[in-house]
Parts: structure tokens; sequence; C-alpha cells
């Protein structure tokens, strides 16, 4: 654990609850495991004594500003999550005078479990190029150097040079096992309908057997939702209970939407996602 | 009396069994251990954490057609669907047994629920006693214990060079193969756990209902239903109509109380908004409701929801804060 990079986060939240600029700071604190780590909600500065930063601190939470609309809220984000708040800035789900942003550079979070930590990085951090976050108000440990590899989609590439035939039953397999819990739903920071397709009744999108064909519609219809908005978090993946590899999903998206818009979800905050733009000179084939 | 079996002996058993019944064990899927029927013994895993997902989804499977409706000349009949074998569960660790206990009282209570009743009634429990225990793990503030026999019909017992064999029902004995020795030497001593202050619990979630601190701890929560899916004693459902080219059928699949329009009535109105009340719902169900209702609380200890929480929602420090906001509040 970085001590003074810690230091600099509590001293900071505490300040700012201190002086009412937020009502409440929302970080992370050691879990029940007394090893890895959870978010903390700090609304008094006592409470800013609990706040920790270190590997283990793999949750986004951009996530929670979604249901503390209108209020003043300090949010500790990594450079990843960051990018989560130029989504919701841009879809108008968060105002920016309302969020103060700690960033905090980013060392890569390893694999953790509950009471299990491991020493190897998370696939998503081996490849991240971000070293500090792309939007906050005070950067906590100033930026990170390191050394990260260069995102080549090889696994995806792989994937997409098998037959439909298989890639279908790899994929059956994997929805087989899910079992509904929209935990991948839940925690993803672009998942905000008000009413879920998964949960409308009329339309009905799809039903609620826990069965590989409706789940299968589940995950694509979840997967598309993200497409060309996901941000890359990896959260969905990182809670998924049964281990399917929804990373494979989302960035074959991120990687179709770089090369078909030259476009990345939440690097700026101005530039909206491909599929909620239209330009009149975007004609479409068939109309020709 | 105690009986002992050798690992071959336990497996060729496993293999007559199977000939006639549907045997259920661990199997290891990917990374994960979880609870399937199985299609040949050598898949069956003895040495285990507590599984993925419990056992109670023989009982409650995630998702399972409860009748269909056949029309015939006019004619419209209900068929229900039929248990076609009888089972075996086996290796279930005694806090998972303690589970499907527990979900006998809100499903065998008259009205009962027919298909669970069919299930229950033409499977029988084969047990193993743990002989670790996880850092999660907190059974024996649950009412039951590593090596608890109460709710199996057999349970065996890992001992040097083999298992210890206990026949607990008559279920158990008519199961147990022929020809076992006499086990006259000790059983291995359960492992030691780490106790949750369960005390008192059930009048401190009553006096507590309207604390702020449930909004508290679910600022946090992210309201997925990992907790629920992985319990082995939340046991709510959903239930629609399937009407496909003319065949019309039942379903019922798992729901849980942390789903948004779960408490969400014809109208529009829910009488559950805050995200304290919902998942404070969760723990009056276990800790409120269900001993209210069946005598004991709905928490085995089995720890799952504390291992699979993604934001660490961990049960037994709830019940440890329940007892310091009641001592607060009372002033002791």
């Amino acid at each position: 654990m970085d001590k003074e990079l810690i230091q600099q986060i509590r001293d900071k939240a505490r300040n700012l609850l201190k002086e009412g600029t937020v009502e409440g700071v929302i970080g992370y604190e050691r879990a029940s495991d007394d090893l890895t780590s959870r978010p903390l909600f700090a609304y008094s500065p006592s409470d800013t004594e609990r706040l920790i930063f270190d590997e283990t601190c793999a949750h986004n939470l951009v996530k929670y500003l979604l249901d503390k609309k209108g209020k003043k809220i300090a949010v500790v984000v990594k450079p990843c999550d960051s990018r989560a708040i130029n989504l919701l800035l841009n879809e108008g789900q968060i105002e920016r005078d309302n969020v103060f942003i700690i960033g905090v550079g980013c060392p890569g979070m390893v694999e953790t479990n509950w009471n299990h930590k491991s020493e190897t990085l998370q696939a998503k951090c081996r490849t991240c190029q971000l070293f500090k976050p792309v939007v906050y108000d005070f950067l906590a440990g100033g930026e990170i150097e390191r050394q990260a590899e260069e995102e080549t989609y090889s696994d995806i590439t792989e994937e997409e040079a098998k037959s439909v035939a298989t890639r279908r039953e790899f994929w059956l397999e994997q929805f087989g096992r899910c079992i509904r819990c929209y935990a991948c739903r839940q925690v993803c920071p672009g998942c905000y309908c008000p009413v879920c397709f998964a949960e409308r009744l009329d339309p009905l999108w799809v039903g609620i057997r826990i069965a590989p064909e409706e789940n299968d519609m589940w995950q694509t219809i979840r997967s598309f939702h993200l497409a060309g908005r996901c941000i890359g978090c990896n959260e969905c993946e990182r809670v998924c209970p049964v281990d399917i590899p929804l990373s494979l999903l989302n960035r074959k998206l991120e990687k179709d939407v770089k090369e078909l818009f030259a476009f990345q979800a939440g690097l700026d905050p101005e530039e909206a996602p491909p599929f909620a733009t239209f330009k009149k000179e975007e004609v479409m084939e068939f109309e020709k | 009396m105690n009986l002992f079996a050798s690992k071959d002996d336990v497996i060729r058993w496993l293999g007559e069994l199977l000939k006639e019944h549907v045997v259920i064990a661990p199997v290891r899927v990917q990374e994960q251990t979880t609870f399937q029927p199985i299609s040949q013994v050598e898949d069956v895993v003895f040495d285990f954490n507590n599984t993925a997902l419990s056992p109670k989804g023989w009982f409650l499977p995630p998702t399972e057609t409860l009748f269909s409706v056949q029309r015939d000349d006019g004619k419209v009949e209900l068929v229900p669907t039929k248990v076609e074998r009888d089972a075996v569960i086996f290796g279930l660790h005694p806090c998972d047994a303690r589970g499907i206990a527990l979900m006998d009282s809100p499903f065998l209570q008259e009205p009962s629920d027919a298909l669970y009743r069919e299930r229950r009634s033409r499977t029988a429990l084969i047990g193993l006693a743990c002989r670790q225990a996880q850092p999660e793990c907190f059974c024996t503030s649950m009412g039951s214990a590593p090596d608890d026999p109460s709710n199996v019909d057999i349970l065996l017992t890992e001992g040097e060079d083999g298992y210890i064999v206990q026949a607990v029902t008559e279920k158990g004995k008519a199961l147990l193969p022929k020809g076992l020795a006499e086990y006259k030497g000790k059983v291995p001593a359960p492992p030691k756990l780490e106790a949750v202050p369960t005390k008192e619990v059930v009048s401190a979630m009553r006096e507590l209902f309207n604390d702020p601190y449930w909004e508290q701890v679910a600022d946090r929560c992210l309201h997925c239903n990992i907790c629920a899916y992985v319990c082995p004693t939340c046991y709510c459902f959903d239930m629609r109509d399937y009407a496909d080219k003319g065949k019309v059928e039942r379903v019922r699949s798992w729901e849980s109380c942390q789903s948004p329009g779960f408490s969400l009535t014809a109208g529009g109105y829910d009488p559950r908004t805050t995200k304290g009340e919902r998942l404070r719902q969760r723990f009056c169900h276990k800790l409120l409701y269900f001993p209210e209702q069946f005598q004991d609380v709905a928490c085995v200890g089995c720890g799952r929801c504390v291992r699979d929480c993604p934001v660490n929602i961990d049960i037994r420090e709830v019940i440890s804060n329940l007892k310091q906001v009641t001592e607060a509040k009372s002033g002791s």
C-alpha cells in the first residue's frame, strides 16, 4: 500500500466534507477479509480515515453516481473508471458541477476474490494505456509510469477465425451457465435504463427462463447496448459468479467500433458514441 | 453403528446407485465445482470447498415447467410435469443439507408444492462431513455443524484410507451397499469455526426495522441477485405462462427480492423503492420473517454470499452490526 497516496486521498476527502464542498465521498475501504477492498461511502470527516487505495481496488465506483443524482459527491476514480464519467456526462446522466473527481494513477489491479489476492494483474490492466484519469479535479499520487502491453485483440481475432457453428456452440455453453443474476448489468456504469429490456413485459423481449436460449438473448442484447459505449472497466466479467468470459464479447464490439468509426468510449466527454449520433451524410447503402 | 467404506467401495457403490437413480454430485466445470446429474462416477469430486451453487436447484430448479396445457378436440387438459426417476444427491455438506430442510418448511406446508414434494420424497441425501472449514464458513452459529448428520440419510466422514459411513435414516439404510465392515475407531474431530453473535438477532431485526443502518449498508449494494441465487435457502420465484404455436406452459424461474420490479404491483405501486428497503428485505426474510413463521433463521452459514458478493456485504458483519446498533440504542 502506498501510504502517501492514501494520505492524500484521505486529506482531500476530509477537507471536501469539512468545507461542505460535497455531501459524501465514494472511495474504498478494507473488506471483511482484511485483505481485499470494497466501496466506502464517507459522509463525515471521521469516516475518511477508513479510505484506502491499493491493487485490490477494482470496483468502478462511477456506477454509484447514478444513485446520487442531484447531490454533490466526490468519487475516487482510476484511469479506466474515469472514462465512465465522460460516458455519463456525454449521455446527460450526471452533471459535472455535482461531481468532484479524486483521480488516482493506477498501478494495475490484481485478480481478487473474497479472501484471495493473486499476484497476477487483471488482463485489462496488462494492456491498459491510460496512466492517469482522462478527467479529474484532483490527482492523488500523480501519474504512474509503467509498461503496458499493446492491445492487439489477439484473443478476439482468434475467435473471429472460428466458424459460426463453433462460436455458437461455445457461447451457448457459456450462456448455459448464466443464472441471470444480472450482476453484469448492475455493476455496469453504462447500464442505467429505468426499465431494462429484460424486465419489460410489453413488448416482451426476453422471458424469465434461466436456460441457454433466453440467456443467449439476454447476453446478446446486453452486449449490443454497450457497443461503442463500453468503457472497458470489465467489472461485468469480474463480478460474474459463473465466470462467463464477457470481455470477449465486449472487446469484440469495442474492436469493431474502433475499426468502423475510429471511436473509443469515454475518452472525450464531447464526442457522443456512434450509435447515439446521426449525421445527414451517413446515407446507408440501400437508400442509394 | 458406524461402517467403513474404502474410496473404491464408495466409487463402486455410486456406480450401482447410478443404475437405478439420477445421481447428483459435485463435478468440476471449468474452474468451479458444482452439483450436476452425473453420467459417470469418474466425474465426481470428493475434495471440494462449498460448491459454486448449492444443491437446492435439484428441488427448485433455476427454471422448470410446472405444467403444460393440452388441447384435444375442444377439451383442455392441464398436464403436470412428471418426476421420472428416484434420485440421490451425493456429497452435500451438512450446511447444504440443512438448507434443504429449511426449504421444506414453506414448500411442504399444506398446501404443499407438488413438484417439490415429489422430488423431495424421491431423493435421498448422502452427506459428506467437512474436514476443513473455509474462512467464510459459520454453520455452527446457524444451527448446524461440519459433522452434523441431522438432515441427511447417510453421512460420510473422510477418515484414514476411506470413509466412515453413518446411516442416519431408514431410507439411508436401504441404500447402503452390502458387506461393509463395522468401524470401531474414532471419528475425526470437525474443524472449529468462529462464532457469529446470533443470539437475539430476531428481536434486533424487529427493533431496527426503521433504523438508518439499512440505507447505509445498501449504499454499496448493487442489487444483483448473486446472494439469493447462491444461497441454499433463498426460494423466491417468478412464474409466467408461455404460449408458442398453440403450446402453452407455465414456467417458474428463480427470482430475488433485489431485482428491480420484484415488489412492483399492478397499478404501479412499489412498497420497496429505496436501496435500503430492498436490501433490508433480504435480511428481514432470513432473520425475522422466516423465524417468526417457521422458528429457524433462514441461513445455514455456508458463506457463499460472503464469498461471492461483489461489494462484500457480509451477513456475519450485518449480524454483528445489528447487535452493536441495538446495544448503542439501549445505552448498554
